[in-house]
């Protein structure tokens, strides 16, 4: 009995406690989410200047242009910030693309060039922009580098090495299963509302495990390798897609399109 | 926190060394095994084992560091996850999680002491019964 009234009271203790502490407004008094945004914001810009060190981006304006318009259409019927995004594109025979902290999104010529149509381009933005959304590039960060070493590395003080792992995990790792599957489905819906035909999308994963089932995989491949599955998730996305109303909005003209491959593929 | 007592009699030196390594073991496992608040719980649970044969003086204080460390074992488990959570699943910083990592870590910090305390007043030969955990380490420990 004595026993049960010192727990009761012990019980009674910790919840007021936790209760009364509960009521100061820690989260507004210390900015828990800018100070959270200021981090990612920060890693973004000392990746991407270190990622630019190495890389040419290319300042064409027409394809900047078109691919901004791209971003614009995504983000303006999927209530996104446009402006928070920030396209970098590098001059690269690798085709890639990948998001970083911060916003930024890049994307390697070769990418450009290796896509069929504007609506396939249009999928894997809005498969990239998705892990942007859902926090999944942080994630991911977080899970494979580490609190400290990324707190070092936006300080300033996590040394060359730190930042090289960091650039790696971002740009040729993949995300897990779950995580590409949930970026995969968010891109076809940021399509769909956007009146954009996510079939091509499905396609062009489609078409990338064929090549990996040929084993005709170029090394330089890397969005390929690094999204595994891409049949299962094709299949998916098809299966999911026809379950839809699809508006089949034409989002850049032949001519355009045409003339940003050749631009792209003269590098 | 405390409650001096007569035990009912007059533990001996080798047993008084035992009772407070109870406590001396909590405290290094605890250092060891900060991210892991189970580390503390096998630490204590194995001293509690390794003296469940000893006299009941010895047994009643291991037993009463072991209580001591279940308690802790489920708040700090409880915080781990949701710290884990924030991290890795996308939940949000609330003022409820830091007022409850600042709750268990005043507790935390309070347990420290009083373990420290409470080794150093066994090795001495001392009485030491915590409130509540006395109580309850009475109903589960039998001379």
């Amino acid at each position: 009995m004595k026993a049960l009234f010192q727990f009761l009271v012990l019980v009674a203790l910790f919840f007021s406690t936790w209760f009364l502490l509960s009521k100061i407004p820690f989260v507004e008094k210390l900015e828990v989410s800018k100070t959270s945004k200021n981090l990612e914001a920060q890693l973004g810009d000392i990746i991407y200047q270190s990622i630019s060190k190495t890389e040419k981006e290319e300042t064409d304006s027409l394809v900047l242009t078109k691919l901004n318009d791209i971003k614009f259409l995504l983000c303006s019927k999927n209530n996104i910030e446009d402006t928070a995004i920030k396209i970098h594109l590098i001059k690269s025979a690798e085709i890639n693309a990948f998001a970083l902290p911060g916003g930024h999104l890049v994307i390697n010529t070769a990418l450009v060039k290796d896509c069929d149509s504007p609506e396939e381009l249009c999928g894997v933005m809005g498969h990239e922009i998705a892990h942007m959304q859902h926090n999944h590039v942080m994630k991911k960060l977080l899970k494979e580098v580490g609190l400290a070493m990324l707190t070092s590395v936006a300080s300033g003080s996590g040394g060359g090495e730190a930042l090289k792992q960091v650039v790696k995990t971002l740009s040729s790792s993949a995300y897990d299963r779950k995580l590409e599957s949930d970026a995969d489905k968010t891109s076809v819906q940021y399509m769909l509302k956007a009146d954009i035909n996510p079939q091509p999308f499905a396609d062009f994963l489609f078409r990338l495990s064929e090549s990996i089932d040929a084993k005709n995989i170029p090394q330089q491949l890397y969005w390929i390798s690094d999204h595994p599955e891409s049949a299962a998730r094709a299949k998916v996305l098809t299966d999911y897609i026809a379950t839809q109303k699809v508006v089949k909005r034409n989002i850049m003209d032949n001519e355009d399109w045409e003339n940003m491959k050749a631009t792209v593929g003269g590098m | 926190m405390t409650l001096l007592e007569k035990f009912g009699y007059q533990p001996g030196e080798h047993e008084c060394e035992q009772a407070s390594n109870a406590y001396v073991m909590s405290l290094v496992a605890l250092m060891a095994g900060m991210p892991l608040p189970i580390v503390n719980l096998i630490a204590s649970f194995i001293f509690y084992l390794g003296n469940r044969k000893g006299t009941y003086y010895v047994r009643w204080y291991s037993a009463q560091a072991l209580v001591i460390q279940a308690t802790l074992f489920f708040m700090n488990s409880y915080g781990m996850y949701w710290s884990l959570s924030i991290v890795f699943g996308g939940v949000h910083v609330t003022n409820q999680y830091i007022a409850y990592m600042l709750t268990i870590l005043s507790i935390n910090l309070v347990e420290f002491i009083s373990v420290i305390y409470t080794a150093i007043r066994l090795r001495n030969g001392g009485y030491v019964h915590w409130w509540f955990y006395s109580a309850f380490t009475d109903i589960i420990c039998k001379p």
